[in-house]
């Protein structure tokens, strides 16, 4: 009876095969190639026959705006545009048609001959990040903040001692909230992304082809963080259901190491200067920047309203974990910069530079709101000085908003260029950068 | 490596209709009977809450279009979230029955999705017809749920959410297909190919 069900089952889910719906399967030369030979046509081959809307259904621009391309016709499946020669260069590949349900389908890559690819985020036409994204960056950098800063909260200060089940569940709930955040910011950054090197107005863009941009390092980054996320909120639901903080670990760690995927596609990944120690740095930077912001704005809030009789153990062990993680913060940014701005004078003389020293002037803040509490209240609590503990909570508040603010201006800076490097060997990250 | 789109609408068909039949057998014998045996009255809603997580990778893996993302996406958020709620119900981690509402809010923006992401007229193409049908099953059929959290224990209320949900599994098993019966309803929508 068992193995009639089980058989029952696999048939319903794999029976006879069938397809539907235009998709792009792939192209000709590929999303992202550095060609040695200019090719002589554009080959898209979808999964079913498509329509054009005119002749002029691809388009191959160079950096200049110059279209390419000859007139577009289909053969079979496929959609085919012959091209003037190329000369030396990077190319933008703009293409759309009508899928056999009617609808506009549209997409963009980009290739090089003789050149490495742009990403396709700098594909022609593309405008670069806006305010917009600014913003939603920083509400990623929040939501990721919260998930690593409450589970961290939770397994490393408040590790062996008496939590009580409210506050267990409560630290649970804002660690779910923090990753319903980071996956909603996710897919609103991957789309801005998207949108802006597609370059078409909404009502098309829906029906925009994002497999590009799925392929770059963006794009696998944000793949991986929305897959790992979504498993670490399954999680922190099942711990807060079972009240099973075991079930924590694994979250708090996926979202640890996979937070990085926010290093693996920025400016240190990719630029030029770039290494595996540079995206390292930034992973260290972003993480431990998340635990001592996440954990401090989660103890200011849960601890000092859920559970009083824990805020002065509390309190103390945050801060002697705080010095270790400001010490990464502090070291891994300060290479970073070092890589990134090689003139001390690229500081106050580029966009970039004073993004940071803006960065650098609320860190400042930070560390000396942090320093009064290391130095002056925990000496206070240790001497069983408990009139501070309800005064003290406002004043965690206060540094962790300074932290919050941090983050904003981590996203302006994450989404600004940086000064260009002097001449030198093209690092093999950054021909990374187009696939 | 990614699986053809219809398997994918196959494999979650199959698990659609998994929480159909244990909803209708659920409803046949009644919840106490359903219940003697503890690890039964995890076994939908747990079904429920995995496969809203597995929609994610259908979500970020499948990026052909934007709509279908976005749609794929709402999918799994409402899903992850309905099957919580009712794992929190039946653990009594949550207390109040009003948590039940997120299954005709699970509803009603699935059958919105669905309609919303189909741009066609209904009868264009198979496909466009399924999809206009399971949006507004989703839709009219979302009154059984939301009735089901003032009268529980209405026999006629969970057949007819289960059946609901069975039907849904077919109309998903029959949704991806240009097969030559039914395929082509319009000459707009393509030559017959396969």
């Amino acid at each position: 009876m068992r193995r009639l069900a089980v058989i029952a089952v696999l048939a319903l889910a794999f029976p006879g095969v069938a397809f539907a719906h235009a998709t792009l399967e792939s192209t000709t030369p590929h999303f992202g190639r550095e060609l040695r030979i200019a090719p002589k046509t554009i080959e898209l081959h979808f999964d079913q026959y498509v329509k054009l809307l005119s002749p002029s259904a691809i388009k191959v621009l160079n950096d200049k705006g110059v279209d390419f391309a000859l007139s577009s016709r289909t053969q079979g499946t496929n959609v085919i545009a012959g091209v003037r020669a190329l000369p030396r260069g990077a190319y933008t590949v703009r293409w759309q048609a009508i899928s056999a349900d009617s609808h506009v389908v549209s997409g963009v890559w980009t290739f090089g001959v003789r050149v490495p690819a742009p990403s396709v985020n700098d594909a022609y036409g593309a405008g670069g990040p806006t305010r917009t994204e600014d913003v939603v960056r920083w509400i990623w950098f929040l939501g990721i903040a919260l998930t690593i800063g409450a589970l961290g909260l939770r397994l490393l200060v408040l590790r062996g001692l008496e939590v009580p089940r409210a506050l267990d569940r409560r630290i649970a709930v804002a660690a779910g909230l923090g990753c319903i955040v980071a996956l909603q910011a996710g897919i609103a950054a991957f789309s801005l992304r998207a949108e802006d090197a597609l370059q078409l107005p909404f009502g098309r863009f829906l029906y925009g082809d994002l497999s590009p941009m799925a392929a770059t390092r963006f794009g696998l980054a944000y793949v991986t963080m929305t897959l790992v996320f979504a498993l670490v909120l399954a999680l922190v639901y099942l711990g807060w259901l079972l009240d099973r903080v075991d079930l924590l670990v694994p979250a708090f760690l996926l979202a640890v190491v996979f937070a990085g995927g926010l290093s693996y596609s920025g400016h240190d990944a990719v630029d030029p200067g770039s290494s595996w120690k540079t995206e390292i740095a930034d992973w260290v930077h972003l993480s431990a920047a998340s635990l001592w912001i996440g954990g401090l704005a989660t103890m200011a809030i849960l601890v000092w309203t859920g559970a009083p009789q824990l805020r002065r153990d509390a309190f103390v062990r945050f801060s002697r974990l705080a010095p270790v993680l400001i010490g990464l913060v502090l070291a891994a940014g300060t290479y970073m910069a070092i890589v990134r701005l090689p003139h001390v004078r690229d500081l106050w003389a580029t966009g970039y530079g004073r993004v940071l020293l803006v960065k650098v002037a609320l860190v400042s803040l930070a560390l000396v709101w942090g320093a009064f509490h290391h130095f002056v209240v925990r000496p206070a609590l240790e001497r069983a000085d408990t009139g501070r503990l309800t005064t003290i909570g406002r004043s965690l508040i206060g540094e962790s908003m300074v932290g919050v603010v941090v983050l904003l201006v981590a996203a302006v800076l994450v989404d600004s260029k940086p000064p260009p490097r002097p001449a030198s060997a093209p690092s093999s990250a950054a021909v990374g950068v187009t696939h | 490596m990614k699986p053809h789109a219809e398997m994918v609408h196959w494999l979650f068909a199959a698990g659609i209709l998994f929480i159909g039949m244990c909803l209708l057998c659920e409803a046949i014998v009644g919840r106490a009977v359903w219940q003697m045996r503890p690890w039964r009255k995890y076994l939908w809603p747990g079904v429920a809450f995995a496969m809203g997580v597995l929609l994610w990778p259908v979500m970020a893996f499948f990026t052909n279009s934007a709509i279908h993302m976005y749609a794929h996406g709402s999918w799994a958020e409402v899903l992850m979230l309905a099957g919580g709620a009712e794992l929190g119900l039946v653990h009594g981690r949550l207390k109040s029955p009003y948590w039940r509402l997120t299954w005709p809010l699970a509803f009603v923006v699935t059958g919105t999705a669905f309609i919303v992401h189909e741009q066609n007229p209904w009868f264009f193409a198979r496909s466009a017809f399924l999809h206009h049908l399971l949006g507004w099953t989703f839709i009219v059929a979302a009154i059984f749920p939301l009735a089901l959290v003032w009268r529980p224990r209405s026999t006629a209320l969970r057949a007819c959410f289960a059946l609901t949900i069975c039907v849904v599994s077919v109309q998903l098993f029959s949704d991806r297909d240009v097969a030559p019966i039914f395929g082509h309803l319009s000459p707009l929508a393509g030559e017959p190919h396969r």
